[in-house]
């Protein structure tokens, strides 16, 4: 018996060994982020915030805390409430500290967030952005306790542009290597975290290279110079006010759209990320694209490092560098963003609110145990982004089940089209 | 067939096996039954030996161990029987494509095998090695193997069947013994009308040469020599067919012509200017323009939209950017231009690639490419997967883009649209140009220099 | 088409070896300088430097990376060689006692050879596996929970290895059947791991720590060998577990290579399809294969709380997982490879722990050395290495 058939639309008619895995190939992380972002909108990612809350509730009950009290207190220590009139007198005043400490947080995060935003456009996964924030925040500390003459406006945008650039080539060798031998980016840019921590600690450590001047038996840096210092817009600059790091953060979010959906680099950017070999055929060179967009994400989160240093930190010990985890947190900012410059914005201050609220200068400690809460946050944020690399299929399935996209296999020619001319 | 197989489940009816009803949910319980399979694209590992790949999932043991010897010694006894001459050590990524191929079949029968599926088995065989598949289904179905035959290739269908079923459209047209049916009763019964095999077009009027390629040597990404010396000419307002079978060099040359892959030596010239080497970007400036071989893996973003698609050319230059940044309005309106004008059904600039219908896909390609006003067309492969009337579509753009005066260059397996659109035919064969014809010659003597020419070539 | 593929190799041989000798010498070249033959003068190891830049060269044209590799090595070891001869010889013999190095060089590698072989398991049925980590830290703060609480150690690594394969678990069903990426599921599972970790710790041992008696895997003294000089003190008294990890390697190297199931899951990470088509579930292979690694990555993790600390802080592992997938890329998916990776990552972390006699703040930056070590391999060789071909690509039936 033989069968014959029609030349259906099958796409992979020809390739021989290439199979079919090389349709799930094309398939690149952006692409299904991009995918996500079309039909989620709000919703999915609001969903997935209050599901990883109410899990992390879950565990709070289970371990024998009260969850509603617990989130009460960590919301009040948000300081977010100011924003209600209703707030009032002594209550209204702690609320502004706090609402100050929580967009100190937020500043670096919507940094971080875009680091690894912009990354994941172009199909990379940055998982660098600490070592990147922490070559910044080194850069930054020297510079700024450097030239103490120095007028004020000159030294501090020196220490932003070069702490920028530190992070920019930081991250650039990853991009590079990716680049001209195919290292793997995740690789690469975790052991670059590594080294970003331990040559840190060594600058600062006992007889360290930029250790301080002052005392010799504790491992810091040297203060960085008055005039260095980012004006402080809300609250005492004595007691850690707002600086106005978050205005440069924010202008950072727009030029990060700009850049992403206005430029032809960043049409580039999403073209390398969605198709790369489309790309290469469009005539774009998708390696020079791989080290510009890891050199943009070092930018982003090297400019962190310096605002959190010219912002409140004014100076760096080593445990900071070793405790710090404002470039991990950015993953799940970014991701739950959608990396749009508008979502990440919107995540970092979730974020933001919740490491101030859980902080041991928030969080009243006879209702939840700080340490605790700064486990919590990190169970949290792992649900958070376990949720989103999941919803990118669950979203598919949605939307397939409503007919609205076209089964990826085999798509039936339309009647009209077969009777085209 | 895959649902024969056990790869996708029926959503309805019931498959009969020797009259009873049987239910194939997986592939292990359709080699129970004894259904074996020969898959378009081959289900084998590249990496392991054509032992391991034919023993997987029913491996001879001793001791907990795999048993290389006897595996080996089982296949050899396979192959030779039917004289199918494999070597079981040798791995899959360094064998021929009909070896593979017999390695899938020996698969089948490895598991003992009755009924055997083969999905379009000739697409990716020289002529020889499909004369020579043929020897060898004539020797299984003399064994009691029934096979079913999937293919497009009507001269396949009268050559080798006893009897034929028409499908079309995931339904049965017909079923009818073989002998008395010819190629155009076939035809018809698979499009519903007789299909328009020749292009009405004028005679050409070549000009000026848009495109000289001069002894041109290409590897191909295993570090072989794909491309062997390579010159020809394709002058202004001529269509250039190069015709062979797959895998001869024609993706490589093309991509060393597009600017995409390397040139170890040699020259392309597009209209006066050498761009040997110079990238896809000074390629295209120079006045190339490329209907990739695969819209899904590089002529389509499928996550663009198609205002972004069709601006993958031009998003650098004016007015579609100015000063780095794109115009969104000016991509917009051009998008919505080209989708009118090529008749891109349900095309609106702000819908995603992905969504569109293969043949409408290829339209925006199509589209793209030609608007870019181009003095050479590279269309390689530009109707594959199509239906019959975006196949005509697409002819007659190129025709049309022909007689604008372009040059194009068209690189195309099928021998009746080589015929049908080229004013000059260059043959292909392992990465050398082999002969040039008319488009009046036979597609017997196509096919001939498209194989080598020569009947005596082994398999390796 | 027909051409003989196979035939075409060209005669690498020479070249190949002349890469590994050159490589060979660089190390010579350092080597001569240090305990016990301490040649104090940099002559004889700069002759061995120069003619391993030489091998390297020549090899270069063939064998790009083993070339460099070469060349880089000869650099190293006659910079290396200059810099001992320069030191005190009492100081270098405190660093390089090597019977001690060794015995340090295991300790450290242990816990790498286990997430090692758990990443080459699940990267060879085409799971990747970034999670690593996590599934290592799960298993030590579990395993020594366990052990505390039950007063055992074997049922200590038993309930670490199953909080592994809980975490893996995840990896599984996000991995395989909701098709997630891969990479960003198991870097959430990182973060689990540590949030979990931590928070039961403070939860369960809140500032007091873990107790100083819990219950740890002994050492196992080899009365014979334990008297020998130089091999007593390297493996006389080394400890169950890295026996463990030693014995494992060739075992799954067995598995992987001369068994039924290892050629399924081995076709299953190359080509899914074509395993599925002969009715080998992909399903199945990957969910096994991703909580074999959990479990084997977990008792990496039951090493370092309750047989090499024998206690347990926040972030215990600090990136050891990280530096495992290193050594699985290292060693081009296989377990011998995999090994050899966990070896000079623990015989580097071995040296930093020792330098410290040298200079206080040379060994807070030779901490960073691992790391730096695996960006070179990973930029230098992870080209010639192929991974599984459907590695990190979901699987979907349809």
């Amino acid at each position: 018996m033989t069968v014959t058939r029609e030349p259906d639309e099958a796409p992979e008619a020809g390739a021989a060994l290439a199979g079919d895995e090389s349709a799930a190939v094309a398939a690149t992380p952006a692409a299904r982020l991009a995918a996500y972002v079309r039909g989620g909108g709000v919703i999915v990612p609001v969903l997935t915030a209050v599901l990883a809350f109410l899990i992390a509730g879950l565990v709070m009950l289970i371990t024998g805390h009260d969850p509603l009290a617990t989130y009460k207190a960590i919301f009040e220590g948000t300081g977010i409430q100011w924003i209600f009139p209703w707030v009032t007198g002594d209550d209204r005043v702690t609320a502004a500290l706090n609402l100050q400490q929580t967009l100190i947080i937020t500043t670096p995060l919507i940094l971080t967030g875009l680091a690894v935003a912009f990354a994941f456009r172009a199909g990379l996964f940055n998982i660098g952005g600490q070592g990147q924030y922490i070559v910044g925040t080194v850069i930054a500390v020297w510079v700024g306790s450097s030239f103490s003459g120095m007028p004020a406006l000159p030294h501090i945008v020196l220490c932003i542009v070069l702490a920028s650039l530190a992070g920019a080539a930081w991250a650039g060798i990853a991009g590079l290597l990716k680049a001209t031998v195919g290292a793997h980016e995740v690789i690469s840019t975790i052991m670059l975290n590594w080294i970003a921590i331990w040559v840190g600690v060594w600058a600062f450590s006992l007889s360290g290279p930029l250790q301080n001047d002052a005392d010799k038996s504790v491992p810091v840096s040297n203060d960085i110079a008055e005039g260095a210092k980012l004006p402080v817009f809300w609250g005492d600059p004595a007691l850690q006010g707002l600086h106005i790091g978050l205005f440069i953060a924010l202008l950072a979010a727009v030029v990060y759209w700009v850049l992403l959906n206005r430029s032809t680099t960043g049409y580039e950017v999403r073209a390398v990320g969605l198709n790369p070999e489309a790309a290469r055929y469009g005539g774009m060179s998708v390696a020079r694209n791989y080290v510009l967009v890891m050199a943009v994400c070092g930018l982003f989160a090297g400019l962190a490092g310096a605002l959190d240093i010219l912002g409140w930190q004014f100076r760096l010990a080593t445990n900071d560098i070793q405790a710090g985890t404002v470039g991990f947190t950015g993953i799940a900012v970014a991701l739950l963003g959608r990396n749009t410059a508008s979502g990440t914005v919107a995540a970092a201050l979730l974020w933001g609110a919740l490491v101030s609220g859980t902080s041991q200068r928030n969080l009243d400690p006879t209702i939840f145990e700080p340490d605790l809460a700064f486990n919590l946050t990190t169970i949290i944020q792992g649900l958070v982004v376990l949720f989103v690399s999941a919803d990118v299929v669950v979203l598919t399935l949605l939307r397939r089940g409503q007919g609205l996209i076209p089964r990826r296999r085999r798509s039936a020619p339309t009647a009209a089209e077969e009777a085209s001319p | 067939m895959s649902i024969l197989y056990g790869l996708y489940r029926p959503d309805e009816g019931e498959i009969l096996k020797g009259g009873e009803p049987v239910q194939v949910d997986s592939p292990s319980r359709a080699i129970e039954l004894g259904i074996g399979m020969v898959h378009q694209h081959f289900m084998l590992v590249p990496v392991m030996t054509v032992m391991e790949n034919i023993v997987l999932g029913d491996e001879p043991r001793r001791g907990g161990l795999l048993d290389v010897r006897e595996g080996s010694k089982r296949v050899r006894e396979l192959s030779d029987r039917y004289g199918l001459a494999v070597d079981p050590d040798s791995v899959i990524e360094d064998v021929t494509v009909g070896t593979q191929q017999r390695v899938e079949i020996l698969r089948a029968l490895y598991r003992n095998a009755r009924i055997l599926i083969l999905d379009e088995p000739t697409a990716v065989l020289t002529a020889q090695e499909a004369a020579e598949l043929f020897e060898v289904l004539r020797a299984l179905k003399k064994d009691g193997v029934g096979i079913v035959f999937i293919t497009h290739k009507l001269n396949e269908v009268l050559d080798i069947s006893d009897r034929v079923t028409v499908l079309r459209r995931g339904k049965k047209v017909e079923t009818l013994p073989t002998a008395g049916q010819t190629e155009q009763s076939l035809a018809r019964l698979m499009v519903g009308r007789d299909v328009l095999l020749r292009i009405e077009k004028g005679s050409a009027k070549p000009g000026e040469p848009m495109l000289e390629v001069g002894d041109l040597h290409v590897r191909d990404d295993r570090g072989l020599e794909a491309v062997r010396g390579v010159s020809l000419t394709v002058r202004a307002g001529e269509i250039v067919a190069l015709a062979g079978v797959d895998g001869n060099g024609q993706s490589e040359l093309v991509d060393a012509i597009a600017g995409l892959r390397h040139a170890e030596s040699g020259d392309v010239v597009v209209a006066g200017r050498n761009v040997t080497g110079r990238g896809v970007r000074a390629t295209c400036d120079a006045g190339v323009a490329h209907i990739a071989e695969d819209r899904h893996t590089r002529g389509l973003v499928l996550g663009f939209t198609l205002a972004e698609n069709l601006a993958l050319r031009e998003y650098r230059s004016e007015p579609y950017s100015r000063h780095g940044l794109l115009s969104i309005a000016k991509i917009d309106a051009h998008a919505r231009e080209l989708l009118d004008e090529y008749d891109v059904r349900g095309g609106e600039p702000g819908k995603l690639a992905s969504e569109l219908s293969g043949g409408n896909q290829q339209k925006v390609c199509i589209a793209r490419e030609i608007a870019s006003n181009p003095q050479l067309l590279i269309a390689h492969q530009p109707t594959r997967g199509l239906d019959v009337g975006a196949i005509e579509f697409v002819h007659r753009r190129l025709v049309a883009a022909r007689d604008w005066g372009r040059g194009i260059l068209l690189v195309s397996l099928e021998i009746e649209e080589v015929r049908s659109l080229a004013d000059r035919i260059l043959v292909i064969y392992e990465g050398q140009i082999v002969g040039e014809f008319t488009p009046d010659a036979t597609e017997e003597e196509l096919g001939f220099a498209m194989t080598g020419g020569r009947g005596d070539r082994a398999a390796a | 088409m027909t051409t003989a593929v196979a035939t075409v190799r060209p005669a690498l041989v020479g070249a190949r070896q002349l890469g590994w000798v050159g490589a060979a010498l660089g190390v010579l070249a350092w080597f001569i300088t240090l305990p016990p033959a301490t040649v104090r003068t940099p002559v004889p190891s700069l002759v061995l430097a120069v003619a391993a830049v030489a091998a390297g060269v020549l090899a270069h044209r063939e064998e790009r990376r083993l070339g460099r590799g070469a060349i880089a090595a000869g650099v190293v070891g006659g910079a290396g060689a200059v810099v001992a001869t320069k030191s005190g010889v009492g100081n270098l013999e405190d660093v390089f006692v090597w019977s001690a190095l060794f015995a340090a060089m295991l300790r450290f590698a242990t816990p790498l050879i286990f997430a090692a072989l758990g990443g080459v398991i699940c990267e060879r049925s085409g799971v990747v596996n970034i999670g690593l980590e996590g599934m290592m830290l799960m298993g030590a703060f579990f395993g020594i929970y366990g052990a505390d609480v039950t007063g055992s150690w074997i049922s200590g690594a038993i309930i670490g290895m199953a909080a592994g394969a809980a975490l893996a678990l995840v990896h599984a069903v996000w991995s395989v059947h909701l098709r997630a990426d891969q990479v960003v599921s198991g870097f959430s599972l990182n973060l689990l791991a540590l949030g979990i970790t931590g928070y039961v710790f403070i939860a369960h041992y809140g500032d007091q720590g873990t107790p100083e008696n819990v219950p740890r895997v002994p050492n196992v003294t080899l009365p014979l060998i334990q008297d020998v000089p130089f091999v007593g003190d390297a493996i006389g008294k080394a400890n169950l577990l890295t026996w463990l990890a030693l014995l494992l390697v060739p075992a799954l190297t067995i598995f992987l290579f001369r068994t039924p199931r290892g050629l399924r899951l081995r076709s299953v990470g190359e080509k899914p399809r074509a395993a599925e088509s002969v009715g080998v579930s992909v399903f199945k292979t990957r969910y096994a294969a991703v909580i074999a690694s959990g479990c084997l990555a977990a008792l990496g993790g039951v090493y370092l709380s309750i047989a090499f600390l024998g206690s347990f802080s926040q972030n215990l592992t600090a990136g050891r997982g990280f530096i495992a997938l290193a050594a699985v890329i290292f060693g081009g998916w296989k377990p011998w490879g995999a090994l050899g990776g966990a070896l000079l990552f623990g015989f580097s972390s071995a040296l930093a722990q020792r330098l410290p006699t040298f200079s206080e703040e040379l060994s807070v930056l030779a901490q960073a050395l691992p790391y730096v070590l695996t960006l070179i391999v990973v930029a230098g060789f992870i080209g010639r290495t192929r991974p599984p071909a459907s590695d990190g690509i979901p699987y979907s039936k349809e």
